[in-house]
């Protein structure tokens, strides 16, 4: 059982900063649209990278160019330090996991896992002994003689991983293949592709529009928005440290309170004005920074936000805004108060209350304060 | 009143009282015979056959006698004796199976590319010039199209004359076996095509890429991937083909110039020719066997579920 999982596991000790793939400026052109603008990263060896992004931001392409079924129309994409554009699908050394599985209907589950492994013309004697194991490492053991149909949709997806992985590839790709399962199914499935991907160290891109799923799996997200690479970051700085406006709204529920810039100091400390309220905050991207008298906006996450009835509990807080609650959303593990604030033209601020003694404490029209810290408000231009 | 009429357009009204009408002539009551009611016309035509097929069995079974052109009253075999015994019967019939079996296959070769370029092309243009191309033939009939032949194959015909062009002597490209085989895969290829295409949309590109991404070449992806995936439509075209070829009456007649008949042909000959009605017959009933066999043996080897018939497995 150990035997081919350790070879892999000490192939990464001995490597572990090897770069496994480099994307350099690669862009995508359909009919003149572009698809990829200029991408560039680095992937090391056995790292779990997640590309996050709405529909249409071009996640998808790069990942068909990584896998060889799209050729870029600039730049070049290297694995293992190899340019491969000329490489056909079929001589790279990838295992893919696809959107809707591609699994093979008219062979069994064992079949399917056996596939890659005949048509790169390994030991038929091995193949059997291989294609249990690697049943067994996505917990199918003894459900190799059931045709596709007679599985389950979970049970469907461990194949298809087992498949892409039986043959021991360099590298994995995930197009989204967790996006038509129910919440539960995907948030399990997204804990065992974690624990396979660190089982085997095998180096893994993932392509996704689940921001919950990138946060979880990944040791990296590039987060693309129409074509381009916002922010490449590990999960809890792309969370964090939002590089820029876009990232900040896609990931998480942020608040934007758009002004105008009145000072910035060496400090990375930023103060913008929205009418006469004056809001403290830091630079979103200190490399970047706006100029006074510059547009732009605040963002404040909604858990970062307190809220009382009484402005004299949030006095520790550095900004504290007077409303009035529109609606209160009650989602299980929390409630959600969108609260209408005078000083900024009654735009609406969504709160997380995370605490159950206090779900019920406000009601719709009620007034209220907000207050947050300076340091949790970034701003962006 | 105008909000009344656009919250209850003309067209339900219609339907209303057609559905008024149905409810008087077919009440609620009756809805369980509905099937049944709908499979009536087809167990009334299916019915017309076998009554048909019934008066042939009945005439197979009655000789003609030659010197007053009466059939006997009583029933014998002599027919069936004679068709299975005459040499001229025996070539006819293997003539036939063999070229059925031929046209079979090369038509099924021919098909599958043209069948897949036009299901997985990327171009909306070419997929629309590929099936009006594979349209086109059907509003020509096969009679028509088996004198065009004649005609650009003939001995002065286009072809001929484009040999002499770079000095070949004219050639003999008509009434022989494989003028009758070109002309028959000429004819069957649309109806291959037209089978085969729904089959070949059924089958997802994605695994086609993902047999890629598994290491297999675009031959290997065909074998272990398109063709096992696209049976169904290879044999629900294969037996259109190889039972149409088999009973094929026209290409024979006209590009085997009467040298190269079928089974059809046969027929046709002792039905208006010597007009031995028995024999005809006979040799009809024979034509049916074969054929029943034939696809039976198919499905045999196959299943009938093979023909999308069944449940899906995917």
């Amino acid at each position: 059982m150990q035997e081919p999982f350790r070879a892999v596991a000490s192939r990464e000790a001995e490597g572990g900063r090897e770069i496994a793939v480099t994307v350099r400026n690669v862009g995508m052109d359909f009919d003149g649209v572009h698809a990829v603008k200029n991408a560039s990263f680095d992937l090391p060896k056995g790292r779990f990278l997640t590309i996050l992004g709405p529909s249409g931001s071009g996640k998808t392409t790069l990942l068909r160019m990584i896998a060889g079924f799209q050729t870029p129309s600039s730049g070049e994409i290297f694995i293992n330090g190899e340019a491969v554009s000329a490489v056909p699908p079929h001589k790279r050394s990838i295992g893919m996991v696809f959107q809707r599985l591609a699994l093979f209907p008219h062979m069994t589950a064992a079949e399917n896992v056996a596939f890659p492994l005949k048509m790169r013309r390994r030991d038929a004697r091995t193949i059997p002994d291989r294609v249990e194991r690697y049943l067994a490492l996505v917990r199918l053991g003894g459900y190799g003689g059931r045709r596709i149909h007679e599985l389950s949709g979970g049970q469907q997806q461990r194949v298809a991983i087992a498949r892409a992985l039986v043959f021991e590839p360099d590298l994995l790709l995930l197009d989204e293949p967790l996006a038509a399962l129910d919440r539960k199914l995907r948030e399990e499935m997204q804990l065992e592709f974690r624990r396979i991907q660190r089982e085997l160290g095998v180096t893994t891109i993932n392509v996704t529009h689940d921001q919950r799923e990138a946060l979880v799996v990944s040791d990296d997200i590039v987060v693309m928005d129409q074509g381009e690479i916002q922010q490449k970051a590990r999960p809890i700085h792309t969370y964090r440290q939002p590089r820029n406006a876009f990232v900040a709204n896609f990931i998480g529920v942020t608040n934007f309170i758009a002004g105008t810039v009145r000072a910035v100091s060496e400090m990375g400390d930023v103060s913008i004005f929205r009418g006469d309220l004056m809001l403290a905050g830091k630079l979103g991207d200190p490399a970047n920074p706006p100029a006074e008298g510059d547009k732009a906006s605040g963002a404040i996450r909604a858990e970062q936000i307190r809220l009382a009835g009484d402005a004299a509990q949030l006095l520790t807080l550095d900004c504290v805004l007077a409303g009035t609650v529109t609606d209160t959303i009650f989602e299980g593990e929390r409630m959600v108060y969108e609260v209408a604030c005078a000083a900024i033209g009654d735009e609406v601020i969504r709160v997380f209350d995370h605490d159950p003694a206090a779900h019920t404490q406000f009601d719709i029209g009620e007034s209220v304060f907000l207050g947050w810290n300076a340091r949790d408000m970034l701003v962006f231009r | 009143m105008r909000a009344a009429r656009t919250a209850y357009p003309l067209k339900w009204r219609i339907m209303d009282t057609l559905e008024g009408v149905a409810a008087a002539i077919w009440p609620a009551r009756f809805r369980r015979a509905t099937p049944y009611l709908m499979l009536l016309p087809a167990v009334l035509l299916v019915g017309l056959l076998v009554l048909g097929l019934i008066q042939i069995a009945d005439a197979s079974l009655r000789t003609l006698d030659t010197t007053t052109f009466q059939f006997s009253d009583n029933y014998s075999i002599a027919n069936f004796r004679r068709a299975l015994t005459e040499p001229l019967f025996l070539v006819v019939a293997q003539r036939s199976l063999i070229a059925a079996l031929i046209v079979t296959t090369v038509t099924l070769v021919f098909a599958f590319p043209y069948a897949y370029l036009m299901v997985r092309t990327r171009s909306p243009g070419l997929r629309k010039f590929l099936l009006i191309a594979l349209f086109l033939p059907f509003f020509i009939g096969q009679v028509v199209r088996a004198y065009g032949w004649l005609i650009i194959l003939g001995n002065q015909g286009m072809v001929n004359e484009a040999l002499g062009l770079v000095g070949v002597a004219p050639m003999r490209l008509i009434y022989n076996y494989p003028a009758v085989l070109f002309g028959l895969v000429q004819y069957m290829l649309p109806f291959a095509v037209l089978m085969l295409a729904p089959a070949l949309t059924a089958i997802p590109e994605e695994l086609e890429a993902a047999a890629g991404s598994l290491g297999a070449s675009w031959v290997r992806t065909f074998i272990h991937v398109v063709l096992p995936l696209a049976r169904p439509g290879f044999i629900g075209a294969g037996v259109v083909v190889l039972t149409l070829s088999l009973t094929d009456f026209a290409v024979p007649a006209i590009l085997g110039g009467g040298s190269q008949d079928f089974i059809a042909n046969a027929i046709y000959d002792q039905f208006f020719r010597t007009s031995d009605q028995g024999l005809g017959a006979t040799l009809a009933l024979m034509l049916v066997a074969l054929g029943s066999i034939l696809v039976g043996l198919v499905f045999a080897l196959f299943g009938a579920g093979t023909l999308a018939m069944g449940r899906s497995r995917a």
